[in-house]
């Protein structure tokens, strides 16, 4: 199972969670570590850009108002569409196995809060960062601050390295005892997979609205349902329509 | 009387401005982005002190307690680089940039959190979710420049405003519009994802449920799972919970033979 290709692959795997994950907090936030992006940009990488769409449109609206206020750290969702893609892509005897997809997310969410721990760890590791700046005059230097802050990239990359190098291989691992087993547990991972945007979909709806049956929420799904189902319309039409009644909606309100 | 010293340049800005994007880069629980501020702004200090002990002297007041949204920091630092002039100048030799940092911190931190992360977010996500859900391949690209466009333009314009207007938070508030956008993207956000699920019958062959009930019935069951789903977020449940607890209620269908 473990030959030198797959550990290349692995390995590969591993770096590319490394750099991605600098986006997240460390370098840049361009949003490069949001599940949308991560997963498809380490599907492609790794040859199963079908996985890693699948993964990161599934993931992404799961934890998107997750926020990282003041020293609060929200759940490492990079690591969990990068492994996630990572084990499906390597894992799975085709691209684009549903039943593979949907075993590695839940494998790969379910140590979200072990990557939690990981990231918690290794910010509070951070805190002896500003006393190595100081010169012997208990003054910072140029060269201190740039060397030692810029140092602190290589923490955030290696902690990010080390969780998928961690949970891919053990993933892979449990990936093959899953295909030994009934057709139910693939029909049950198929059917999971493709419930997963309506968690993303409730997460948002929770976190936006004080509301269960939000008046805008419904009259987006209206929106949707009509143009589709009885106007016959391409679904990106049903969207702009959607986000345009959102944008109308609101400015006859006043805001 | 005004010191000799050289004023700033808009490559000094410029440098700051790409600085920026590294502002977090040794974030941690004590000192969160101080480190990051002061190696943001070194490229203004050091046009402004070629005299290493007082850089050194400036660095230490720049390493103290620090942090904001990180994005809205660069109206900080355009602030601070230009009170860091017009004390090196000695227009201003007494300018407390500590207090002006203290100050501007807190209101930036919480209206970046609310606009970036709570509207700005959410609603690019959501619509590259939307499209993604309909199997098109660039909905990745899609998010990133919805985002990046505000993200980064808004990042570099405001060192410039932030030096130019030497940190009027009013000013800047008045300018954009942040609370007015930020409640616009919500409500956009809203209704991209109630039309997400009222279009569960048309996603891609990736994406649709495999179950066998027409699209009428498909979408009305989506929503009644949804409103589920949120009614069990909202009384404590988290995703993680939700997504073992939804697996195992596929897998119990499945070996009942329901789905």
């Amino acid at each position: 199972m473990f030959d030198a290709h797959m550990i290349m692959q692995v390995l590969a795997a591993a770096v590319i969670c490394g750099f991605i994950g600098l986006d997240r907090t460390a370098l840049g936030q361009f949003m490069i570590s949001q599940p949308v992006v991560a997963g498809p940009l380490t599907g492609w990488l790794l040859g199963d850009v079908t996985a890693g769409l699948v993964i990161g449109g599934t993931l992404e609206l799961i934890w998107v108002l997750d926020m990282p206020i003041g020293t609060f750290v929200p759940a490492d969702s990079t690591v969990a569409a990068v492994a996630a893609t990572a084990i499906a892509a390597l894992g799975s005897p085709m691209p684009g196995d549903l039943p593979v997809i949907g075993f590695s997310l839940l494998m790969t969410v379910v140590m979200v809060p072990v990557t939690m721990f990981a990231d918690h760890l290794m910010r509070k590791r951070n805190a002896q960062i500003p006393q190595l700046v100081l010169a012997s005059d208990g003054r910072p230097t140029e060269a201190g601050v740039t060397g030692w802050h810029l140092a602190g990239l290589i923490a955030f990359f290696l902690k990010s390295f080390f969780m998928c190098l961690a949970l891919v291989p053990a993933g892979l691992v449990l990936v093959s005892g899953f295909q030994m087993l009934p057709a139910a547990f693939f029909r049950a991972m198929e059917v999971f997979v493709t419930l997963l945007p309506l968690l993303g979909a409730a997460s948002v709806a929770r976190k936006l609205s004080m509301k269960i049956l939000d008046k805008t929420l419904l009259t987006g799904f209206c929106v949707g349902a009509v143009s589709v189902q009885l106007l016959h319309l391409p679904e990106i039409a049903a969207i702009i329509l959607a986000a345009a009644g959102g944008w109308v909606g609101v400015r006859s309100h006043g805001a | 009387m005004a010191r000799e010293a050289a004023a700033l340049r808009t490559t000094d800005l410029l440098g700051v401005f790409w600085r920026s994007f590294f502002i977090q880069a040794s974030w941690s629980y004590d000192r969160l982005q101080s480190l990051g501020f002061a190696f943001a702004l070194l490229t203004a200090l050091r046009r402004l002190y070629p005299d290493k002990a007082e850089l050194s002297s400036r660095l230490a007041v720049h390493t103290e307690y620090f942090n904001t949204q990180p994005y809205l920091a660069s109206f900080i630092l355009g602030a601070a680089a230009r009170a860091e002039e017009e004390r090196a100048t000695g227009r201003m030799p007494d300018l407390d940039v500590t207090e002006l940092k203290t100050n501007l911190m807190a209101p930036l931190g919480a209206l970046g959190d609310s606009f970036f992360w709570g509207s700005l977010k959410p609603f690019a996500a959501a619509a590259a979710v939307a499209v993604l859900l309909t199997g098109a391949w660039w909905a990745p690209i899609l998010f990133l420049v919805l985002y990046n466009i505000v993200h980064v333009g808004l990042r570099f314009s405001l060192v410039f405003i932030g030096y130019s207007t030497q940190g009027d938070v009013l000013g800047l508030m008045t300018r954009y519009g942040f609370t007015r956008l930020a409640r616009r993207y919500k409500v956009m956000s809203l209704a991209i994802v109630g039309c997400i699920v009222g279009t569960v019958s048309a996603w891609g062959t990736d994406f649709r449920p495999a179950i066998a009930i027409p699209a009428p019935g498909l979408a009305i069951a989506g929503l009644a799972l949804t409103l589920a789903l949120t009614g069990l977020l909202r009384i404590g449940a988290t995703p993680v919970k939700l997504m073992i607890g939804l697996a195992a209620a596929c897998l119990a269908c499945a070996l009942g033979g329901i789905v």
